[in-house]
């Protein structure tokens, strides 16, 4: 985008903010079952933030000392029941992340799964929605719940039970 | 996309009195307001009728824009009970019940406000324009001083056949969670229209719409949410059609990718077409009659004096 293109696209005054804006994937309703692909995005946001978030803080605590006494206190201190939850989290966040950007990078690289374009017929769902990336996107819901439950039992037990 | 239950409900009678909350805007005071209506109703009525009803009898100060009643100019576009819709094309019926006869209506999000429910498109329409909404061609003589069509078979015609439905109503856009928090980006509606273009088989120049498309507020912002075909009035599918753009622009881009096909300009006929004579049907006539003599004289109706003075 050029200047003068890009002068012509100014914003007027009363366009809503950048903050308020960027709450509008959570203001917009659409149900669940009529667009799923949304909850996908906005999970795969939180999770993302999730994971650098961690990224950040494992960085600083894994480069605050070079003396074992000192990183056993810090070990000591992480291995808190709220840094286990914590933990938990993270695991959900990072098997959603990873399960959900296979599914992303076969669509939006290779554009697999979106259908053909088709001649519109009642009942109207647009052949992206009855491909096979939607069918891919719940079995990514249903994995990662899955294995949510496994990384919950294996970090609060200490061991998995098969 | 009209849901199937949206569908069913629309056959259903309304609520006999329905509240509507508009959100309003006043750009004399810059004030930003919702506003309460109560309203009653009929069955068939849309939101737009609603909105027109409290024009006329209440509050005649309320905005909106509209033109064709049917879903077909795309200007009538607004957010009910938070989804974006076409005011012209949702039953009140559909959006209320007896339990619930609350309708929120707002102004399209990601688009500045003018007044009301009147939205600023120019932004929208600039990006349309940057896509180059033409078909090009090597020689532009072939569009500009054209004698003859571009050949284009019915499959051909398929692929693009979904994208050349848009009305441009903005549903799509103000749905878009990237165009929220990137209001360069161009949107799927320019996107869609980017590839309806480029996947055309009567346009020869797809390369340079590909260098407008492939930048970062371009095909590579999009993240998938699906919400613009989920939205979309005209099943226009927007969604797919930007996931194939940026497929195109990455093998454009490794060097594997160009057009397969275009098509040439038809010229002249081969042969010239073959003339039918006209003749008048004699299987199902009055009897008597002579359809030839008929079409001869001419046509006179009388009128009485009473159809006159009506």
């Amino acid at each position: 985008m050029n200047k003068t293109q890009k002068q012509r696209v100014k914003m007027l005054q009363n366009m809503i903010g950048f903050f308020r804006a960027s709450l509008n994937p959570w203001v917009i309703r659409v149900k669940f079952k009529e667009n799923p692909e949304r909850v996908a995005f906005i999970l795969h946001r939180v999770s993302g933030a999730i994971i650098a978030f961690y990224l950040l803080a494992h960085i600083i605590v894994t480069s605050y000392t070079d003396d074992p006494l000192a990183w056993e206190r810090i070990l000591n201190t992480l291995s808190s029941p709220w840094n286990k939850v914590g933990e938990w989290i993270l695991a959900t966040a990072i098997i959603y992340h990873g399960l959900n950007g296979i599914r992303l990078l076969l669509v939006e690289f290779f554009g697999v799964g979106i259908g053909r374009p088709e001649l519109p017929k009642p009942p109207y769902i647009p052949p992206s929605f009855k491909g096979g990336q939607r069918k891919a996107l719940y079995a990514v819901f249903i994995l990662s719940i899955i294995g949510s439950i496994l990384s919950a039992v294996l970090i609060f037990t200490g061991k998995l039970p098969i | 996309m009209l849901e199937a239950e949206e569908l069913e409900a629309a056959k259903r009678t309304p609520p006999k009195e329905v509240i509507l909350k508009v959100k309003r805007y006043n750009p004399e005071t810059g004030k930003q307001y919702i506003k309460e209506y109560k309203i009653l109703t009929y069955r068939g009525m849309t939101i737009l009728d609603a909105l027109n009803y409290i024009k006329e009898n209440i509050d005649p100060t309320l905005t909106t824009r509209y033109s064709c009643r049917m879903g077909v100019c795309g200007s009538c576009g607004m957010i009910i009970n938070g989804k974006p819709r076409l005011a012209c094309q949702t039953q009140v019926a559909a959006v209320a019940t007896e339990e619930n006869p609350v309708i929120t209506v707002e102004p399209l999000y990601n688009i500045p406000v003018i007044r009301d429910l009147v939205t600023d498109f120019t932004p929208f329409f600039e990006k349309h324009k940057m896509i180059m909404p033409y078909i090009m061609r090597k020689n532009p003589k072939e569009v500009d001083e054209a004698e003859y069509e571009f050949l284009m078979s019915p499959e051909e015609h398929l692929e693009i056949y979904e994208y050349s439905l848009c009305i441009m109503c903005g549903l799509c856009y103000s749905a878009c969670p990237v165009t929220a928090s990137d209001p360069e980006y161009l949107g799927p509606q320019a996107l869609a229209q980017a590839y309806r273009y480029i996947a055309d088989v009567r346009d020869e120049e797809p390369e340079k719409r590909i260098v407008v498309v492939d930048t970062e507020h371009g095909c590579h912002r999009c993240h998938f949410a699906g919400t613009c075909s989920a939205v979309c009035p005209k099943m226009v599918d927007p969604a797919a059609a930007i996931q194939r753009l940026r497929k195109i622009t990455l093998f454009y881009r490794l060097g594997l990718w160009r057009k397969k096909k275009t098509s040439r300009v038809a010229g002249p006929l081969e042969k010239p077409l073959r003339k039918i004579e006209a003749q008048y049907p004699t299987h199902n006539l009055v009897e008597g009659a002579d359809p030839e003599k008929q079409a001869k004289e001419p046509v006179s109706i009388d009128f009485t004096d009473e159809m006159l003075s009506e």
